[in-house]
Parts: C-alpha cells; structure tokens; sequence
C-alpha cells in the first residue's frame, strides 16, 4: 500500500532537490554570492568612511574675548580678513564675526535647510550649554547606525530584486521546457511545485540575510537582532517570490517581466525609500505593503522588532492571498498548449 | 477503460472546442482520435488526463467519473506523451527519467537503463544533458518517461513526430507491445499511417464534433468502390486496367500474356478523413 505521507515528502524532497539543481545551472548562487561580496565591500570599506566625512569647520573672529565656553572645534581666526580668506578656502564653512561683543554668523549661502543647519551647528560649538546639548538616545555608535541602516536597505533591495528576478529566471526556463505542462499528468499534490520553489528561495535569502547582517553589522551586535532580521526577511522573500511566481506564469516572456521588475522598482520600492529615508513624506505611503515590511526590517536591524499583531496577521494574509493566486495561475500554465 | 457521453467544453462564452462527443475505448485497445489542428483533440485528451477542468456532460476512466478522479491515485495509473518533447534540457536523459520516476511507487516502475535500451536510445549520451540531443533522441526519453511507471492507460500525441522512419517502425512495434500487456492507448495524431497500422478503431473529430467512428479497415471498405486496377504484359506491351472486383470471382477477363500486380483501389484513411471532414489532416 502507498503511504500517502511518505509519497508527499519524497515527492517534495524530489521537487526540492531539482529545483536546487536549477538554480546551481543557472548560476544563481553565483550572483547572490557576488551581491553579498560586493555589498560588503561597499559597506566596510566605501560608505561607512564616507559618511565619516568632517562637519563644517567654524572659525571665529573675537578679538576682545567675549565669548566663553566654546568648543574646541572652533577654530580661533585673528582678524575680520582672515576670517573672509578663511571662507573663501572653505565654502562650507560657517564664520562667526564676534568683534562686537554679539556673535554674527557669516557664510557663502547654500540652500536653506543647510543654511539652517549649519547655523545651529556652529551656535552649538560657541554655547556649551545645555540649551544645546543633544540627550543621547540608544546604544549604538553612529558607525553601527550607519552599518544598520546601510545593511537594511541593501537587504531590501537584494530580497526584492533576488526574490522576484531569481524565481522568474528558474520558471522562464521551466516554461520554455514545457516541463510544467508534464507535473500537470504527475501524481504529487500540484502545491508541492509551488512550495518547493518558494522554499529554495526562502532559504537562500535567509542565508544570505544572516551573512548580510553578520558580516556588515557585527558578530555581536548581529546575534541579538538576528532572529527578527531573518523574520521579516521571510516575511518579504515570500511575498516577492510568490509575486515573482504569480508574474512568471502570467506574463509572456522576461521583457515583459522585466517591465513589470521595472514597475516594481519604480512604484512601489521607490516611494518606500524616499518615505523611509528621506523627509519626503507622501500620504499614502501607510497604505503601502512593502513600507511597512521595510519599517519592520528596519526596526528589526535596530533591535526594535515589530510587534503589533496586526502587521504579522496582515502579512500572512497577504501571503495566503498571493499563494492563491500563483495556484490559479500555475493550473492556467499547465492547461495551455505546448 | 475510457467512456465519454455528451462531452463539451468551452474556452469562454463564444468559443467552444468540444460539442458533445460521445466514444468509448475498451480495455487493451488502441484508439486513434484523428483531427486536423484545432478540431478538439487536445481539448478532449486534457480533459480526460485532468489537465483542463470545467467540461461539461460526462466522461470516465477506470470506471470512475473524471470529475472526481484526478486523484494521485489515477496519475499513477496513466502515461502521457505530449506533442513536444518535455524535458530538463540540461539534465541528462538518466537525471531527466530518475526525477519523473520519482513520484511513482518503486514496484511500479520499470528499470532506466532497460527502457532506454529497448527505444534504442544511444547509450553514450544517456548522461549528456539533453539540450545536446536530436529531435529523435529526446523523443524517445519523452516516451520513456511515459512508459516508465508501466501504466494502464496511454495517452500518446503524435507518438512518431520527429522520429526518422526507422524510429517510427520502432515505436509502432513498442506500442503494439505494450497493448499486448493490455495497456490501452489513447493515440491522438495527424499521421494516417500511424492509426491505420496501429488503432483497433478511429475517431475523426472536427470542429468539436466526432463524425466517424469505426475501424480503418470497415472505414475504408464502407466507401470503397471495390474495383481493382491491374498491370500486366500483353504482346510484349505493358498495360493497364481497372476492373470491378466480382468480375475477377472467374478469372482475369482479358487477354494478357503476364499479369504483373493487382491493386485494391481502396481509399486510404486520408481520403476517407476528407470525404468525412472536407478538410486534410495537415
């Protein structure tokens, strides 16, 4: 007699071992691994040195010494032409004129929220007071914040492009086999194809998230934050590869995939980051799915993980939702003609 | 094996494929389903291998309605060979036969090495991937995987397409060696000498309607007009005449010096397909 059970794991471990297969034919691995190389090399060598750049240098004009308590960023200048030499060297820069007795802030002007900015810089470093003294909130240094958040992005994009392209570039190649048509006329549950699929691509990107995170946040600092970043990696590797499923099946070719990738991209990863990352603020942008998974990686890199219900509750009918329709999809696929 | 009664289906409000076909395959028989492109016959075969759902009327298999059973169960029991050649191209023809083979029951299956020996298939590419193979090597891998969970019931399309003639003569007798051991076989094709030389009986279908049913040989004989043609020697010239049939029940009648052949003027399936359908098959 045929055990059913049995049947049904070997028929995915079957399934699950081709799709392996596919995926080392078609250099998948390959590029991941590349990505992760290169990410990683921009992050430990490139952004995080960048980003350390100097703040604007602040020179001040005072010959009678009226002002006290000022930073030692300052740099002291020793006449009213010196500071004006000194700001054409340095256009950035920002002058403080205290010759008579009140600071006048001179500079080239640049735009105003700058402008703004650097005001309050350069009165932050001649008033050491507590008026303008920032509370430090937090534990991390601002190198790890730059590492957390450059990781977060990178992660996202990576999940969203690896996700939706990665399991297009597998089931275009199916397709023009014709080899879904055959698993039609096989005798396993049909949702196995899907599910394997859908699983070698989950791991892979869990995977490459831990090495993402380990490696460009830290041992230490990454193993407490792990388990939420592998969360809502999960959340969004299967939203997009059940996306990328779903487009495969209905759409004709890869160009066509592609613009749908280029859809993708620009309506619906942009507004994210530029709400996210940026003062740029759209209405909508809570209605967006994917702003809030990208908050809840976000959130989860700084040790902050999500926990509304809610969020979790959605995601997983959004999950069950697009599972549906790759079912429908995939049954249309394997009923057209050869 | 197979009855269907009434089947329609449609792939939409104003385009039906099927308008009510009624046939039924014994157990053990070769049943041919001739039609042009576009007549119904892939309609009607991913109806009964459950790849099409939504048809109307009734059809059944193994004595059970087709509705309900799709089940793993039935899959294991059926073989099919499509039109095309579906394989992992770059898995080798072994890969491409251990993964299909993978889902049926082990006692089922038949062993690799043996199936591919008896297709003929040449052993030194049985571990190259199968984008380095021909048209005819990957359609013997595609019959194999079709025979390889020994099923009851097959259903072949276009069995011999892409096969040089030798190949072709090869996969007849493998189908015939499989009815043998009461496989049926659902044989859907464009190729007349394919049903003539193979099926028990055939259906002409066109337009989604079965207009003919019977064997070939009654098909042909039905609308023959039963006259001979025969060649023959006479005074040293070789000539030429046709003659009804009963008029040989006595004898050549004519003077001849050597008769040379005699031929049935029959019809072929072909021209009885046209006079039934109005249209070729290809």
């Amino acid at each position: 007699m045929w055990n059913h059970n049995e049947g049904s794991s070997n028929h995915f471990c079957s399934l699950f071992k081709k799709d392996c297969q596919m995926i080392l034919y078609g250099k998948f691995i390959l590029v991941a691994f590349g990505s992760l190389i290169i990410y990683t090399l921009f992050i430990n060598f490139g952004y995080v040195n960048f980003m350390n750049a100097e703040l604007y240098n602040v020179y001040l004009f005072d010959p009678q010494g009226t002002q006290q308590g000022i930073s030692e960023l300052i740099d002291p200048v020793t006449s009213l032409e010196e500071l004006n030499a000194a700001l054409s060297a340095d256009a950035n820069g920002v002058g403080i004129d205290a010759s008579s007795g009140t600071p006048d802030i001179v500079f080239y002007f640049g735009s105003e929220k700058a402008d703004n900015h650097r005001v309050d810089y350069a009165l932050s470093l001649l008033h050491q007071d507590n008026q303008y003294t920032a509370r430090t909130v937090g534990t991390n240094t601002p190198e790890l914040k730059q590492r957390k958040e450059m990781t977060c992005e990178l992660l996202f994009i990576e999940i969203i492009a690896v996700g939706f392209l990665g399991i297009a570039s597998l089931l275009f190649k199916e397709k023009q086999m014709g080899v879904i048509r055959v698993h039609a006329v096989l005798p396993f549950n049909k949702h196995l194809f899907i599910v394997s699929k859908i699983m070698v691509f989950l791991l892979s990107d869990l995977i490459f998230a831990a090495f993402m995170t380990v490696l460009n946040i830290g041992f230490l600092d990454a193993v407490g934050i792990l388990p939420d970043v592998l969360l809502q990696t999960a959340i969004l590797s299967l939203m997009m590869t059940l996306t990328g499923f779903g487009c495969t099946m209905l759409l004709k070719d890869f160009r066509q995939f592609s613009l749908a990738y280029l859809a993708i991209a620009v309506f619906a990863a942009a507004p994210v980051f530029l709400s996210a990352n940026t003062s740029v603020k759209m209405a909508w942008i809570d209605w967006h799915p994917f702003y809030h998974v990208y908050m809840g990686l976000k959130n989860a890199c700084f040790g902050t993980p999500v926990t509304n219900p809610v969020y979790y509750l959605s995601s997983a009918c959004g999950i069950a939702i697009l599972f549906q329709i790759v079912q429908i999809a995939f049954h249309k696929e394997m009923g057209k003609e050869g | 094996m197979i009855e269907v009664k009434n089947l329609t289906f449609s792939y939409g409000k104003d385009k039906q494929a099927l308008h009510g076909l009624n046939f039924t395959v014994g157990d053990g028989e070769i049943f041919g389903f001739l039609g042009p492109n576009g007549s119904g016959k892939s309609t009607t075969q991913k109806i009964l291998t459950g790849i099409l759902k939504g048809h109307g009327g009734y059809a059944s298999l193994f004595g059970q309605d087709i509705s309900t059973a799709h089940s793993q169960d039935f899959f294991r029991k059926i073989g099919v060979l499509f039109e095309f050649p579906y394989l992992y191209t770059n898995l080798s023809a072994v890969d491409n036969l251990k993964y299909f083979s993978s889902f049926y029951p082990a006692k089922q299956l038949r062993d690799i090495g043996e199936i591919l020996e008896k297709l003929e298939f040449k052993a030194d590419f049985m571990k190259k991937p199968v984008s380095s193979y021909s048209k005819g090597m990957r359609q013997r891998v595609s019959m194999a995987r079709a025979l390889i969970s020994s099923p009851k019931l097959l259903f072949l399309d276009e069995p011999t397409s892409g096969l040089d003639p030798s190949g072709a003569v090869l996969f007849r007798k493998i189908i015939e060696e499989e009815r043998k051991k009461g496989t049926t076989v659902f044989l859907t094709t464009h190729n007349m000498l394919d049903a003539d030389l193979l099926c028990d009986r055939v259906a002409f279908i066109t337009n989604g309607n079965i207009v003919a049913l019977d064997t070939p040989k009654r098909l042909k004989e039905q609308n023959s007009n039963h006259h001979v043609r025969i060649d023959y020697l006479y005074q040293g010239r070789r000539e030429e005449k046709t003659i009804e049939m009963q008029e040989l029940e006595k004898g050549v009648p004519f003077q001849h010096d050597e008769i040379i052949s005699i031929h049935s003027e029959e019809p072929t399936l072909e021209d009885m397909f046209i006079q039934y359908t109005g249209r070729r098959l290809s």
